[in-house]
């Protein structure tokens, strides 16, 4: 989540990401997933918060992201559990694009 | 950064395809793991029509005074109703049978109803035996003694080894007295569902055995019968998954079975005698597993010849092994540990157990 403190990471450019596709990307020791449906960007944690596996060999359906160890599903948008055995959120980040480039806010 | 520069602490030693030395490209799993209702809900008609089919072969039988013809349709219908509910049951404990989750947590009722277990113990369970496929005292379905004996052989073919263990986990969930394994896979605030869960079984059972000694007779002859009996089929089946494999293994390979089977046997049991795939990429729904296993043969061990074969070369080990004899088999793919040779065995070697059950 944001903060008085957050500030804008440069990620990648915005054709490392195809429609309907979704990336890596680690910064600070942590790390996230950032998201391309419909033509809207959305960022999430890349840890599923269940048992930690990464979710960047998870499977997007819509606006789902689902592990791909125990098929946890988190909505993208707004970080919510979609269907078990997930019940903690992912937090979520805001993303930009400033000319040909991506940034996530953190 | 560098994936391996993140905090370790955070990433569970899960056996999956990295644990067992197995990548694909990323682009080719994500395609396998596409989601759609249309397969499944082919299947499920399918399901439906030989159910009715085998159903009506059995009420014929009942106008027969052949009680060889009646129990061989109750066996054919018992093994059309069984080995699918688990494999439907299964399948939805993933959530990667349809792409409409409704229509997955309702099969997964269904199925785990027939299967005779809880549906969410059946999902937390199961997810902690994709954590630690085959470890012992980590996985929550190592369900008989490894190395297996004649003994554990029965116990669990029979079915007896599953109902005392699910009836076990019925009552203590129901009056929310979990067990230590329980709370290990269930978070703490999902404990409620699994309470209510299995409250909602027994209402649903003991509304079952209520109508059959009021006289339903229909209970027993289409649905208790045909369970009781198919229920061996059904684990002969899921037996093979990890018998005679290695524990405390992080490779999948050395853990996991997959076997050849029949058309009929696929369609039976979804496709889960790719039971390597399966482990291995988890996120791949049951139609798409044929095509995941062309896309790795070349990284994991070819499977095992035959549904019927695999289970005689089973049978026969333990048979050997409970009478002090020689379990090398000629076909069948052994953890080393599992072998003890003639001459060895003559001289009273055995192998020691890794994996105790407490039924």
């Amino acid at each position: 989540m944001a903060t008085q403190d957050s500030e804008w990471i440069f990620v990648d450019t915005v054709d490392a990401l195809d429609e309907e596709d979704f990336m890596r990307f680690d910064h600070g020791g942590e790390t996230y997933i950032l998201y391309k449906v419909k033509g809207e960007m959305f960022a999430t944690d890349g840890l599923c918060t269940h048992e930690a596996q990464h979710l960047e060999d998870g499977v997007l359906i819509g606006h789902i992201i689902e592990c791909p160890l125990h098929q946890g599903r988190f909505d993208i948008r707004s970080g919510k559990c979609a269907g078990g055995p997930v019940c903690e959120h992912l937090n979520t980040y805001r993303v930009k694009i400033e000319g040909d480039k991506l940034f996530i806010e953190l | 950064m560098s994936p391996s520069s993140l905090p370790q602490a955070k990433i569970l030693p899960a056996t999956t395809a990295a644990s067992s030395n197995v990548s694909l490209e990323r682009q080719l799993v994500r395609n396998l793991a596409q989601r759609s209702d249309r397969p499944a809900l082919l299947w499920l008609a399918s399901w439906l029509t030989a159910l009715a089919v085998s159903g009506y072969l059995l009420y014929l039988t009942t106008a027969t005074s052949s009680t060889l013809l009646f129990l061989a349709a109750a066996l054919l219908l018992g093994s059309i109703l069984t080995v699918p509910s688990y494999a439907i049951s299964h399948e939805c404990a993933h959530g990667t049978a349809f792409r409409t989750r409704w229509l997955n947590e309702t099969c997964l009722w269904i199925g785990s109803l027939l299967y005779f277990e809880e549906p969410y113990h059946r999902r937390y369970s199961h997810t902690r035996h994709h954590t630690y496929t085959w470890h012992v005292g980590k996985d929550s379905q190592m369900p008989f003694d490894t190395p297996m004996t004649l003994k554990g052989w029965l116990l669990e073919i029979s079915g007896i080894a599953l109902v005392i263990y699910e009836t076990k986990v019925f009552a203590r969930n129901a009056l929310g007295k979990f067990s230590p394994q329980t709370r290990g896979f269930t978070p703490e605030n999902t404990l409620g569902k699994l309470k209510w869960g299995a409250r909602a079984c027994i209402l649903i059972y003991a509304t079952l055995i209520i109508l059959l000694v009021r006289g339903e007779t229909w209970v027993w002859t289409y649905l208790l019968l045909p369970r009781l009996l198919g229920g061996p089929v059904m684990l002969l089946f899921t037996l093979l998954q990890h018998v005679e494999l290695k524990e405390n293994s992080p490779s999948i390979l050395e853990s996991t079975r997959s076997f050849t089977t029949s058309a009929i046997g696929r369609w039976l049991y979804m496709n889960m005698n790719n039971h390597i795939e399966h482990h291995l990429y988890p996120q791949v729904p049951f139609y798409a597993l044929d095509k995941l296993r062309q896309a790795v043969e070349n990284q994991v061990p070819p499977p095992d010849k035959g549904f019927w074969r695999t289970n005689l070369e089973v049978l026969s080990v333990v048979v050997r092994r409970s009478l002090g004899m020689g379990t090398k088999a000629r076909g069948l793919r052994q953890a080393a540990h599992m072998v003890v040779s003639a001459a060895e065995a003559k001289k009273g070697k055995t192998s020691p157990f890794a994996h105790k059950t407490t039924l």
